[in-house]
């Protein structure tokens, strides 16, 4: 990090000698008021050298050494820790679980969002409040969300049940069958997080420009043609950044799960945040979880990744 | 859009606002079940949810302070909450004012990196960390540890908050104190930090919640006298086998900063919430 500020610190003086003529020369380089002031930062970079990369760097070395319950080390074994974790059943289960969570999670929280972000986008009085109002679902904590959707999906007491049976639908075991409970643990995510994807949504919609609009409305487009054709393209920034801040915290579920399943029934909803914090704090096999826990960062950084690439494809494209 | 006429307004009103009632049922129901089931009798809670008319009572909340002390379980949270955010705000608002004058937006990025990664990653080193200096059994260590670790949320938000803060600030008054002979530390105390007084309040109050609401860290590396709000309800879970009532009390009582956020600070929140993607 120092390194990285050291050279923007020079590439910025050599842009203020560069631009030396240049009436607006102060936008250019640092100002003077600008100069010495990066010490001020030197706190902060430590701290987070200490909080981030060292933990990152110890965990690697976990990864390729085998530390054991007690607490020795035996050093180096390379892959070993890798290999078990190809041939592993229950990792392979874990990345399928992640992955059907993360696509049916972000569909659903992405198409409700565009309705609900419709919504939200439309002038009539007492709109900012209720948007306002509309964040308590993401700012609840997650332990609280999930012992609420514990109450609700209770199989004999819960309310789920309660309002299934009022409509005559058989009660439904929401938590206890593996091929129902990652559909329960993805309607508390939906809950929880679509009305945030709507409020990202109905800001980008407030700001988009009228004049495309009346230029589709004077060629006769429908409503539908317009809002399909004219306002969905130039929403995709917008869309696009909900949908990566959406990746990054469903490819790392944990709380939600670990509060209302602990990765059960049957590993069902054993996520491979879940499966990572299991095998370390549960089965106490630290240098195994640090291999599980790498090759979920890498999972998150692919795609980050992925997203970015197809975000700036996006933006040539309109 | 532009041709809003009073008409045309007062005739979309009312199709809107069944569109608001019907996502308020949908979402706020579960949060409003919640605080109602906190008020009722563990035997109401197990009957009928269509049976409003059953008496409210504040013995969920009694039986959480007195048979489970929860006092102490709010001071915890509120030592390792209140502890990060101030080491947050000591650490990020010097950093968050040298980004903005230098403008080292990619600087600012890499700390919003820390917000990407599993946060499963961080917990095992520190866990490890925390039994060779012995913190299991030590409390000052232990909350030390925990401050620490939920430093890791806090910094990259309150730097992350404070930018569009500095960013407003003109510039000129900061040349203006630097002709009258100021120091660097003297000018960011005395004319920028007073200044940025809004940013500083957003910036304790979502890192405070945050951090409050943060779950995992203290699981893994709390003891029986550090543990916080969170982790201690979910403990509950296996404890009381049908005590709804005190789950859901536990429950309002995490839910509480946050609430009355959303009222007073909501137009921060989309900011933290998104990690400044959206303003």
């Amino acid at each position: 990090m120092t390194a990285t500020m050291t050279t923007s610190t020079k590439t910025a003086r050599r842009g203020e000698h560069g631009k030396d003529h240049r009436p607006t020369r102060r936008r250019a380089g640092p100002a003077p008021v600008a100069r010495g002031v990066w010490p001020l930062m030197l706190p902060a970079v430590i701290v987070t050298g200490f909080l981030v990369i060292l933990p990152v760097l110890y965990t690697v070395w976990l990864s390729v050494s085998d530390r054991r319950p007690d607490g020795s080390n035996s050093g180096f074994v390379g892959w070993a820790n890798f290999s078990r974790m190809l041939d592993d059943p229950l990792f392979w289960n874990s990345v399928r679980v992640t992955l059907f969570l993360f696509v049916v999670c972000l569909v659903v929280e992405t198409l409700l969002g565009l309705a609900l972000g419709y919504l939200l986008s439309i002038d009539v009085p007492g709109r900012r409040i209720f948007q306002g109002l509309m964040l308590i679902p993401a700012i609840t904590a997650s332990v609280a969300v999930a012992l609420v959707w514990l109450l609700i999906y209770d199989p004999s007491l819960g309310a789920a049940n309660q309002i299934l049976d009022a409509v005559g639908i058989d009660p439904v075991v929401w938590l206890g069958d593996p091929n129902i409970a990652p559909w329960s643990i993805a309607i508390v995510d939906i809950w929880q997080w679509t009305p945030f994807m709507a409020l990202i949504i109905a800001a980008g919609i407030r700001s988009l420009p009228s004049d495309p609009f009346e230029a589709a409305s004077i060629d006769g487009a429908s409503n539908w043609r317009k809002a399909r054709h004219v306002g969905l393209p130039l929403l995709m920034p917008v869309i696009s950044v909900a949908v990566l801040l959406r990746t990054v915290d469903l490819v790392r579920f944990f709380d939600t799960v670990y509060v209302m399943t602990q990765g059960g029934p049957v590993n069902s909803t054993n996520t491979l945040n879940v499966y990572g914090y299991r095998t370390a704090f549960i089965d106490q096999q630290a240098s195994y979880a640090a291999a599980l826990q790498l090759s979920l960062l890498v999972l998150v950084v692919a795609i980050a990744g992925l997203f970015t690439w197809w975000r700036r494809r996006q933006t040539i494209e309109y | 859009m532009s041709t809003d006429t009073a008409q045309a307004r007062g005739r979309r009103i009312v199709p809107v606002y069944a569109g608001y009632l019907v996502a308020a049922l949908v979402f706020f129901g579960p949060v409003v079940f919640m605080l109602w089931s906190a008020f009722r009798r563990n035997v109401d809670i197990t009957g009928s949810i269509f049976d409003i008319t059953t008496p409210l009572t504040l013995g969920n909340f009694t039986n959480l302070f007195e048979r489970f002390a929860f006092v102490y379980y709010i001071r915890n949270s509120f030592v390792i909450a209140g502890g990060s955010t101030l080491l947050g705000l000591i650490l990020g608002v010097p950093a968050a004012y040298v980004i903005v004058r230098r403008r080292l937006a990619s600087v600012g990025f890499l700390t919003l990196l820390a917000r990407m990664a599993p946060g499963v990653m961080f917990v095992l080193p520190l866990f490890v960390l925390s039994v060779n200096i012995g913190a299991p059994s030590n409390t000052g260590l232990n909350f030390l540890l925990l401050i620490a670790a939920h430093l890791i949320i806090t910094l990259p938000l309150c730097i992350w908050l404070l930018i569009p803060f500095f960013e407003d600030i003109p510039i000129s008054l900061e040349e203006a104190a630097m002709l009258d002979g100021c120091s660097v530390i003297q000018r960011f105390r005395n004319v920028v930090l007073p200044l940025a007084l809004p940013g500083l309040s957003v910036a304790v109050t979502l890192s405070f919640i945050f951090s409050w609401n943060f779950f995992l860290f203290a699981l893994a590396l709390a003891n029986n006298d550090t543990l916080p709000l969170p982790v201690i309800a979910f403990n509950f879970i296996g404890q009381g086998a049908s005590d709804y009532g005190g789950l859901m009390a536990a429950s309002a009582l995490i839910s509480l900063p946050a609430f009355l956020l959303t009222i007073f600070a909501q137009r921060w929140l989309v900011r933290g919430l998104t990690g400044g993607a959206v303003k």
